[in-house]
């Protein structure tokens, strides 16, 4: 199979790139995958992809580069293909309305994935017919906003396959949004292994691991530690990351007298060998589209004490066997949760172990089977159907029927002209 | 519009070349043990002949280097150790790999598996502390700070009072006696001192807690040095430090509270703790 994506910005750091790498490596292993990237405004990628893996980029904005294109006209005039209320917009132009849709027309592959709602829009409206449409959506139904809400209820039913990082949002898009014969499917974000021993339990220290910002309720956590901290003043707190609450954080842990207790230590690339200095992790936002840390702690071998927010915590952690679920928005809550593990030393191993052995699920190996099987699923369905994606057929462009049977046997030869959208 | 590749092939084979074929930097895992002793796991630099990791002392002229031998790991890798018998004296090490007598090439920091620093208690029998900590430079290269105290006094919590400082710590290399007192002493002028009793803690001779009050530091505005001085006058003299953990570079992450004290000359100033450059436990008053 020959799968495609395409993302914002490959070059830079984030949780959806590393996410698409994670899975575009693994499904490399047996199948030809190519990354296509936006924009590109660095050299080189802050994450490496498998050498498997082709990485390209659609507009250069490197500013030293000799194919700078940040001061074209065509760069500066906005974009109408590209959903005006995504929150990406503002980077978004009528160059690269016309790159991608030069670029999906083109598509030689079986498969197409976008990884964010307005690179989904483009897939959606201009994708070549007969390879299939795959739109995920790494943020909640819910994060959206109305207006963007509306521009994709227009647009999204075109997609043959819409992904969401857990079941409750999948429910969410089949519920609220009209997505007729769309398949919307929940596949978690994929989590590799640390490549490091997991975390031995013998270390005192809680640890988090977040950008600092209101959503994770660091606050709230270094209130709850308070708690913890006059009954258990041998344990501690590590927060990792970076943020605009930093100063915020800081002042409460000095007004609370904890700064012998409660660290804010700054971002951590990777992360993975700062959780196995600790022994239980803690998470208690108000809110997590997936909950990518728990997994990351738990994969290090951390029992998570986390908020049971919507929409991801609920679904990766099996309440009391491999961490602890705690109401939202309530230190004591999360005192109680931290506190259950400091002093149950055996009810804490038991978890940790649990927690390693739960969280392979989400290992990319894993994922990527379950991408490839809807995959496969999706084609044939779409065979037997007598056409082979669904859009297709929805669109009723009969004359395509034959044109998509020749591109998946033909494998990828190039296209005739015909055939493009 | 065809997509412009930039890296990456479908065979694999550039697999240590960058976009324009040049090599890749080497990277190096390290590991760090609780004697203080570090392994270093490499990449395969991609050459030919024997190889070293080197460590070279920033600012030393002439170099002061400390080579290490690579030998292969048996996953690919090249493996170098520094055990802590080897003595790395105090400072920041830049780390390279050399093959042959070939040009060094930096090496970039991979994963630093460090939790057998974290809250480390030597045992102190050795006389001296031993520290080395691996960490990413600014630029994103690997370097190795560490530190050789012999005597060496830890600090470890410290407690901000209404009016002065509770601090509390352990010194090793050296017992504590009754005559034992921390002094601190303003930069930039010697002899101006301000001196603090000493009181033996739970582990006897060992662990010990101060009072520094801030009204006699107040009246000189700068950076106060902390000394420990274990036998009193006619002992050795100290520097307080916080060394035996994961963190190479305290200043930022161990920060304490401010406070507003009276100055001589009417107003008031700001008087807190922080931590240098170099670990070492300083007061500030400005």
């Amino acid at each position: 199979m020959h799968i495609s994506f395409l993302i914002h910005n490959a070059y830079g750091i984030g949780g959806t790139i590393r996410t698409t790498y994670n899975l575009a490596n693994t499904l490399a292993e047996h199948h030809d995958v190519d990354v296509v990237s936006v924009l590109r405004h660095r050299d080189e990628p802050v994450f490496t992809p498998d050498a498997r893996v082709r990485l390209s980029h659609l507009v250069d904005i490197r500013k030293d580069s000799p194919g700078y294109e940040g001061d074209t006209e065509a760069y500066r005039t906005p974009a109408k293909v590209f959903p005006s209320a995504e929150g990406r917009y503002g980077q978004y132009s009528a160059l690269t309305d016309e790159r991608i849709a030069a670029h999906l027309t083109s598509l030689q592959s079986d498969v197409v994935i976008g990884t964010r709602p307005g690179l989904n829009v483009h897939i959606a409206r201009q994708a070549r017919r007969g390879v299939l449409r795959v739109g995920q959506e790494h943020l909640t139904l819910d994060s959206h906003s109305k207006a963007l809400r509306l521009q994709l209820r227009s647009v999204y039913p075109r997609l043959d396959v819409l992904t969401t990082t857990t079941e409750a949002d999948a429910a969410a898009y089949r519920k609220k949004m009209r997505l007729p014969g769309v398949h919307v499917q929940a596949v978690p974000n994929p989590v590799p292994a640390p490549g490091i021993e997991p975390a031995d339990g013998s270390h005192k220290w809680v640890v988090a691991a977040g950008r600092l910002a209101p959503v994770k309720r660091y606050d709230l956590l270094i209130r709850a530690f308070d708690k913890v901290r006059r009954e258990r003043p041998d344990w501690r707190l590590r927060i990792y990351g970076g943020g605009k609450q930093k100063d915020k954080l800081r002042k409460l842990i000095d007004d609370l007298g904890l700064y012998n207790h409660v660290f804010l230590m700054g971002p951590a690339h990777p992360i993975e060998p700062e959780w196995a200095k600790g022994s239980i992790a803690a998470v208690t936002s108000s809110l997590e589209s997936f909950g990518m840390t728990i997994v990351e702690a738990m994969r290090c071998g951390l029992p998570v004490v986390a908020t049971d927010c919507p929409h991801g915590p609920g679904e990766i952690i099996d309440n009391g066997v491999d961490g602890r679920l705690v109401e939202v928005g309530n230190a004591d809550a999360i005192a109680g949760g931290l506190l259950e593990l400091i002093n149950d030393d055996a009810l804490r191993q038991r978890m940790a172990g649990a927690a390693l052995q739960d969280s392979e699920r989400f290992d990319p190996a894993h994922i990527a089977e379950r991408y490839e099987d809807m995959f496969d699923g999706m084609l044939q369905r779409g065979g037997s159907l007598g056409g082979r994606v669904r859009g297709s057929m929805h669109r009723a462009r009969g004359a395509l029927l034959g044109g998509a049977y020749a591109v998946r046997d033909a494998g990828r030869t190039v296209p005739t002209k015909g055939r493009l959208a | 519009m065809t997509a412009v590749f930039t890296r990456g092939t479908l065979d694999g084979s550039r697999e240590a070349a960058g976009a324009d074929g040049q090599l890749l930097p080497p990277r190096a895992d390290c590991i760090a043990d609780s004697a203080g002793g570090l392994t270093f796991d490499v990449t395969d630099p991609g050459e030919g002949g024997a190889a070293h990791l080197l460590l070279r002392l920033r600012d030393s002229d002439p170099a002061v280097e400390v080579r290490l031998p690579l030998t292969p790991a048996g996953d690919g890798r090249l493996r170098a150790a520094l055990p802590s018998s080897v003595e790395l004296p105090e400072g920041r090490w830049n780390a390279y790999a050399q093959v042959e007598s070939g040009e060094p090439r930096r090496l970039m920091p991979g994963v630093n598996d460090l939790r057998s620093l974290v809250d480390r208690a030597p045992s102190g029998s050795r006389g001296h502390v031993a520290v080395r900590i691996p960490y990413a430079t600014k630029q994103g290269n690997l370097s190795v700070r560490s530190w050789l105290r012999a005597p060496h006094a830890e600090t470890g919590e410290l407690v901000i009072e209404a009016a002065g400082l509770a601090g509390h710590g352990r010194v090793y290399g050296t017992g504590l006696t009754d005559a034992a007192y921390v002094e601190a002493g303003l930069r930039g002028e010697p002899g101006r001192v301000v001196r603090a009793p000493v009181t033996a803690g739970s582990a006897g001779a060992s662990e010990f807690r101060f009072d520094l009050g801030y009204g006699a530091l107040a009246e000189g505005v700068g950076v106060w040095n902390l000394w420990l001085w274990p036998a009193g006058e006619e002992g050795p003299r100290v520097r307080l430090a916080r060394l035996l953990d994961d963190v190479a570079d305290k200043k930022p992450i161990f920060t304490y509270p401010v406070k507003r004290v009276p100055a001589r000359g009417g107003g008031t100033v700001e008087v807190g703790p922080y931590y240098t450059v170099d670990n070492d436990l300083s007061i500030r008053v400005a």
